[in-house]
């Protein structure tokens, strides 16, 4: 059996994460550009090959019809529930789809499963060049507020990427045992995840035993369709309405144009975390340049409503666990969007306590998958990890209200039995409808399943079923039927609102082994070649610019010695040599790419690479 | 930490699934079975009005769907004003009036019934505690049937009152709108 990791599968950027044998600590692995965040972007090129990551995440300018990012969003989801994403998200949704949406990348057809098992099959690629060893298995986190069907669909990305996955742990919880293993913290603990598309809030308990330590989850709550995705929505909506007030312009999300604005703008959000405030240019089609400051406040007055958003469910958190914010002894941040200053100010005004922020909010969810994964491979521990469901169970009774069976907040696995039996004679099937949600109406709540409980015909009333629904541990939904008089067990197929099938899965398995089945190394070098391409001619066209004269001669040798070194190793196969080398030459002309941004037209953001002029 | 919690933190040691990754499908399953009965039986236990309901329910005090809906005699008086008070908001906020004083007059209300339900607790907590005594001391069935009679009073009387305040918020939350 191969190695088990931990995986975290971001809206906007995935990684993964492995626990180092020598040391016992959990580490991230670089892919490779030497990063260990992987754009959660897949991209399908017309010759039917799959690129996934950061190359995939520059394709978004050049070809977006090919190109997807933030799939996340669209995890578990019905076409009914996203109508509203498409305003502002260049997702095609196949119009034919049904229950499970089907999205366009080109010519083909996949559903967000399929897409996610792209970024999955990478990681375990990037894994398994890094380690030298075979990965078949992992943990991958979920939003802690994801709900059943999000969960199932999470889970079949990881055996479409042929992962077995071990277990679905809720980003926050991974997030406080990276924590506590770090900071060895007691008592009770607030983890406020704000990542790129989803927030959630969780209070747990650290309990010391004898037998080792004990993360006990008390409530949880949040919001699957709340993070940065929202900050850069509002931003690029108050620019076009700025840019429209003198140019008629085409802000269509497919539009190249849009994509780069929100390039830049996501650039400048990140800009202002730092400084007071931020210039942003931007070269518009008629040859003007649109030009407006942003300012620290301004910025923080605009993002107000989505900072207070995430303020209802933190209360009803406390509320659930019984506690006051003075109770919590630790507050932790996790998610790159906890980088704004607003949000870090509001928490530590809300708790009255500086959150913890040492670990890298972007890797702090992988570093706890992987010491999870290390505690299930080891199979004993001194660690123990109890978690809650986060919606309540229900099940649709007379005239289309709830009967709630497992409450919100439950320990998982958890379970609720309940007993039928027919109304009329020889009645040979009972309907049952299973939800997910706190409203009152199954209206309101989110369809699980529905299925036929089969019944032996006999006269109304002396069938007894018993039906018994469970929540396992990584929080998906089994039931299983008895009937009570005979003892006899019934296999039930429950077909979910908004699932795949397992034919399916397998066809999607057998299907994604052969867009595997191109060489790593070889699709590495591939690109590694194609960019620095683009980065030679790009330095050869700025080189004959009348501008660069104003570079000293020194300058300039070391260019053309960075673009002798990069050609050199273009002619060679190593694709990590040709990557350093691609990041020498930019390195070496950052110089020449600012003189020539100030120049001519562009966004006028410092430290960008000359391809990207 | 108490008793329960203790034992409860122990078996989840013992019984979790995470310690079963590694087995076969057979004990992963018993894992899954035990480990959720177990949480199961928790989230009953440490929530005093859970506990009593199934303790009413283990004794054959109660059966299903037959929870008493009628207003205690002492309350007769009070939920009559109540419901007077609510027919009027609600006839003031169709006819467009004012409703401020109104509101003040049901958020009273609705912090007296709210400090009665936590008299309700309190009494139910002294009842419980009564019958794990009776049960140590062997005391008689007539006395422990009498335990369990204030308790099954206690509780139809908690559950009417929370209805009535759950009522009184739901109006209020409407009228704000």
């Amino acid at each position: 059996m191969g190695r088990i990791v931990g995986i975290d599968l971001g809206t906007t950027n995935s990684l993964v994460a492995y626990v180092d044998a020598q040391t016992g600590q959990p580490k991230c692995i670089p892919g490779p550009y030497g990063s260990t965040l992987c754009p959660s972007v897949v991209s399908l090129d017309a010759d039917g090959s799959v690129i996934v990551g950061e190359a995939a995440r520059r394709r978004l300018l050049t070809q977006p019809e090919r190109t997807i990012y933030s799939v996340k969003r669209l995890m578990g989801r019905g076409p009914a529930d996203v109508q509203s994403e498409l305003q502002l998200f260049p997702f095609r949704i196949d119009p034919q789809s049904k229950n499970v949406i089907r999205v366009m990348l080109g010519d083909k057809m996949f559903t967000p499963p399929e897409i996610s098992a792209f970024i999955l099959r990478e990681l375990r690629n990037w894994a398994e060049a890094y380690l030298g060893e075979t990965v078949d298995r992992a943990v991958i986190t979920v939003p802690a507020y994801f709900n059943d069907a999000q969960r199932q669909a999470t889970k079949d990305a990881g055996r479409i990427a042929g992962l077995e996955v071990l277990r679905l742990v809720n980003e926050p919880t991974a997030a406080a045992l990276a924590y506590g293993l770090h900071e060895k913290q007691r008592g009770h603990v607030a983890v406020y995840d704000l990542g790129g598309g989803t927030f959630d809030i969780s209070i747990l308990k650290l309990i010391s035993t004898g037998e080792g330590d004990i993360y006990q989850v008390l409530s949880t709550n949040g919001d699957t369709h709340l993070g940065g995705d929202d900050i850069d929505n509002l931003l690029q909506a108050f620019v076009h309405e700025r840019i429209r007030e003198t140019e008629d312009l085409d802000f269509s999300p497919h539009g190249e144009l849009a994509q780069d604005l929100r390039k830049s703008l996501i650039a400048a959000k990140h800009e202002l975390s730092e400084k007071e405030s931020v210039t942003l240019r931007f070269a518009l089609p008629s040859g003007k340049t649109f030009v407006h400051n942003f300012s620290r406040t301004g910025f923080e007055a605009l993002i107000q409503n989505v900072v207070n958003r995430t303020m209802t469910p933190v209360k009803q958190a406390l509320a659930d666990a019984h506690l006051a914010p003075s109770a919590i002894e630790e507050v932790v941040l996790v998610g790159g969007t906890t980088r704004t200053p607003l949000i870090r100010c509001t928490v530590q005004e809300f708790f009255g306590r500086k959150p913890h922020t040492e670990l890298n909010p972007d890797e702090v969810v992988a570093l706890g998958a992987a010491a999870q994964a290390n505690i299930l491979e080891r199979g004993v521990s001194n660690m123990l990890l109890l978690d809650v469901t986060p919606l309540s169970l229900g099940i649709e009774t007379y005239g289309g209200a709830v009967s709630r069976i497992i409450p919100r907040n439950s320990t998982i696995p958890a379970s609720a039995q309940e007993q039928y039996t027919t109304g009329v004679d020889n009645q040979t099937g009972i309907d049952i409808h299973v939800l997910q949600g706190e409203r009152e109406l199954a209206r309101d709540c989110r369809s699980l399943a529905r299925f036929t409980l089969k019944v032996p015909p006999a006269p109304a009333g002396l069938p007894r079923i018993e039906v018994a629904f469970l929540i396992d541990a990584n929080g998906i939904l089994q039931v299983a039927a008895k009937d009570m008089r005979t003892g006899e067990r019934h296999s039930i197929e429950v077909q979910p609102s908004y699932g795949i099938n397992d034919t399916e899965i397998e066809r999607m398995l057998e299907e994604s082994i052969e867009y595997a089945e191109q060489d790593f190394a070889e699709r590495q070098l591939i690109e590694a070649r194609t960019e620095s391409e683009a980065i030679l001619s790009a330095t050869t066209k700025a080189l004959a610019n009348p501008q660069s004269a104003e570079i000293p001669p020194a300058e300039r040798s070391n260019i053309e010695a960075a673009i002798a070194a990069l050609k050199q190793s273009v002619a060679g196969t190593d694709y990590k040599l040709i990557r350093k080398r691609i990041d020498e030459l930019n390195h070496a002309t950052e110089h020449l790419a600012e003189l020539l941004m100030n120049s001519a037209v562009s966004t006028a953001l410092a430290g960008r690479k000359l391809a990207e002029v | 930490m108490d008793g329960l919690e203790q034992e409860f933190l122990q078996l989840s040691w013992k019984l979790h699934p995470d310690n079963f990754v590694n087995t076969d499908e057979g004990e992963r399953e018993i894992s899954l079975q035990r480990s959720s009965r177990l949480n199961d039986a928790y989230r009953v236990l440490k929530d005093p009005v859970a506990r009593v309901e199934y303790l009413l329910e283990l004794e054959g005090m109660r059966k299903e769907g037959e929870h008493k809906q009628q207003a205690p005699p002492e309350l007769l008086e009070e939920v009559f004003e109540l419901n007077e008070s609510l027919d009027e908001l609600r006839e003031a906020k169709s006819a467009g009036a004012n409703l401020d004083a109104l509101t003040i007059k049901l958020r009273a209300a609705e912090k007296n019934f709210g400090e009665k339900l936590h008299e309700v607790d309190a009494e139910m907590k002294t009842a419980a505690q009564q019958w794990d005594a009776a049960l140590d001391a062997n005391t008689s069935e007539t006395d422990r049937e009498a335990i369990l009679q204030r308790l099954n009073e206690l509780l139809n009387r908690r559950s009417y009152i929370r209805n009535l305040v759950a009522g009184v918020e739901k109006e209020l939350q409407a009228a704000s709108c």
